[in-house]
């Protein structure tokens, strides 16, 4: 077994091919840590400066002092509001593709999900300013349409094909035996999906769910857009109609005035580093749900 | 009670499929008037207001090129040193997996900020910077892509090679990359696709909104659809901006569902004989 190992690490480390991968390997690990590393560097200043001050101070301007948590509520409620928008169509069309459509439809809403997926950030943007916002405006008769709300609302349609076709995976994922006992036992197929299927999805859905609000969190130019962008927690702080401020759309807004330098960048970095960090929890703590699934 | 059920999911459902079909004919009936022949080969004039897209285009084109020029080869690599090199520690293996899946839960405006630390650096604010980003951006999904494929590829494939006595060089030159090719090839155009649609990395690398046409050199700035719409999206007001916005938001999602379509063309066509 040993001889075995060193023979054929030998022979790698003599094949131009075991060159040629393992430097583009290193390259995508120099890029995956780099991104965290550039990030932490540089909100050094910040954290040091104002320790975890930064995370709870409500006041953005200030040349020496910056505060996050007017942009870090924004993030969570426009994603909290998303992932409840979005959730029960995700789900119901979700369990109706998987328990109810035959291969053909199937495959049909599974690629229209992934061309909804595929539209691009900005066009959406568009499409919530001229149409959504109107709409909140209208309806709920505000003076301006663009709210945390809007951003909510346009949120949850771009997680909506992530959400629906993950959750839809997890409950094909489902051995058939299960649902052929629950119909051996006389019931019905909504029953089935329902009592039997579903609850074994769960940590499947969960995990489609926690990657939605992950992608819902860094989705930047829609939401700049809409969401009206005042650095402002609103009050009483659950009204949402109120114009809100996310950490992307601050990160838009503002990067491009203080490129590079200064405490006003290194503010903007740190705020980058909490939003990646938010990203980055989600993500994994889905894809951990995903695994769960499969292995199952 | 088991109709009425049936009938909500069967509305959800609708619903959901009903907001794509909603997307593209609101890009359709508000930017189809917009588009003609002049837009498509027009530069812009007075700040977007009048004109065409035609640099614009161009620029979108030529930042997804140089991405997917340099991250294909880096996604490709990766995905082999993953799945061929790794056989022998899972543990290796999985912390990379984790990694790539790290790199593609950030969010994409992060790597605006640390791609122009990085490659701004270097270039300024530049077409190459961008492409740079976006190569970034984009090497967990070509990635992941191609990982899938060289896994699925079943495992008396890589036998048949070892028994005639090939190296896992002549394994990969000679039998997995000429099997996997569509794999391979699926995960490029999905890349495209993402990077086609990606606005808030490219925003402050590698854009500028008036007076750029063809980069001539690497320090040169692009202009492109994502940021031109961007940057008429927020006029906002004036109709002949909202016109102008379509018209290109209209290029831009064809664009994408072109390459989206060619990346599940390919798939589709992605099967071996069967192992057994």
């Amino acid at each position: 077994m040993k001889t075995a190992l060193l023979n054929s690490h030998s022979e790698n480390l003599r094949s131009p091919m075991f060159w040629a991968v393992s430097t583009s390997a290193l390259i995508a690990l120099v890029a995956g840590l780099g991104l965290l590393g550039f990030l932490i560097i540089e909100s050094v200043p910040v954290f040091s400066r104002q320790g975890l001050g930064f995370l709870s101070g409500t006041e953005w301007f200030g040349p020496d002092e910056f505060g996050a948590w007017p942009m870090i509520y924004g993030s969570l409620a426009t994603a909290f509001l998303a992932s409840l928008f979005a959730l029960p169509i995700a789900l119901g069309s979700a369990v109706y593709t998987a328990e109810f459509l035959s291969p053909k439809p199937r495959l049909a809403v599974k690629a229209a999900m992934e061309y909804l997926a595929g539209v691009p950030g900005i066009v959406y943007g568009l499409l919530g300013m001229t149409l959504l916002a109107q709409w909140v405006r209208n309806v709920f008769d505000l003076i301006d349409g663009n709210s945390l709300l809007t951003a909510g609302l346009l949120l949850a349609v771009m997680i909506l094909p992530t959400v629906t076709t993950l959750s839809e995976d997890a409950l094909r994922a489902v051995p058939r035996r299960y649902r052929e006992t629950a119909w051996s036992l006389g019931m019905n197929r909504v029953a089935t999906a329902f009592c039997v299927s579903l609850p074994m999805a769960l940590p499947g859905i969960c995990g489609a769910v926690f990657l939605g609000v992950g992608r819902a969190l860094g989705e930047t130019v829609a939401v700049m857009l809409v969401i009206g962008g005042l650095d402002r927690i609103p009050v009483p702080w659950f009204n949402l109609f109120a114009p809100g401020q996310s950490i992307p759309s601050k990160l838009g807004r503002e990067a491009a005035e203080a490129l590079g330098g200064g405490y006003h960048w290194h503010a903007l970095m740190a705020l980058g580093l909490v939003l990646f960090v938010l990203a980055l929890s989600l993500s994994l703590a889905g894809r951990w749900f995903l695994t769960r699934q499969r292995s199952a | 009670m088991e109709k009425g059920i049936l009938v909500m999911l069967r509305a959800f459902t609708l619903i959901a499929c009903g907001l794509l079909v909603f997307v593209l004919s609101a890009a359709i009936v508000r930017g189809l008037p917009a588009i003609d022949a002049v837009f498509l080969t027009a530069e812009s004039k007075n700040f977007g207001l009048e004109g065409g897209i035609f640099y614009q285009t161009l620029g979108t084109l030529i930042l997804i090129s140089g991405a997917a020029a340099v991250g294909l080869p880096i996604a490709l690599g990766s995905a082999l040193f993953q799945t061929e090199y790794l056989r022998r520690a899972p543990r290796l293996k999985k912390s990379f997996r984790v990694l790539m899946d790290a790199l593609n839960s950030a969010p994409t405006i992060v790597f605006g900020l640390v791609g122009y630390l990085v490659f701004g650096a270097a270039f300024g604010v530049s077409w190459l910077t961008g492409a740079f980003t976006l190569a970034v951006m984009i090497l967990p999904t070509m990635q992941s892509s191609m990982v899938e494929a060289f896994e699925a590829l079943p495992e008396t494939y890589r036998e048949a090679g070892k028994s005639l006595g090939m190296g896992r060089g002549a394994i990969i030159r000679s039998i997995l990359l000429p099997q996997c090719f569509y794999g391979a090839a699926t995960g490029l155009f999905l890349g495209l696709a993402r990077a086609a649609g990606e606005t808030a990395a490219i925003l402050f690398t590698a854009t500028t909104f008036s007076g750029v046409t063809i980069p001539e050199s690497a320090s040169d700035p692009a202009t492109t659809l994502q940021t031109h719409i961007f940057t008429l999206a927020q006029e906002g007001l004036d109709p002949r901006a909202a016109e102008n916005a379509w018209g290109a938001a209209l290029v831009l999602l064809t664009l994408v569902f072109v390459l989206l379509s060619a990346a599940m063309w390919i798939r589709s066509r992605l099967h071996w004989e069967s192992a057994a």
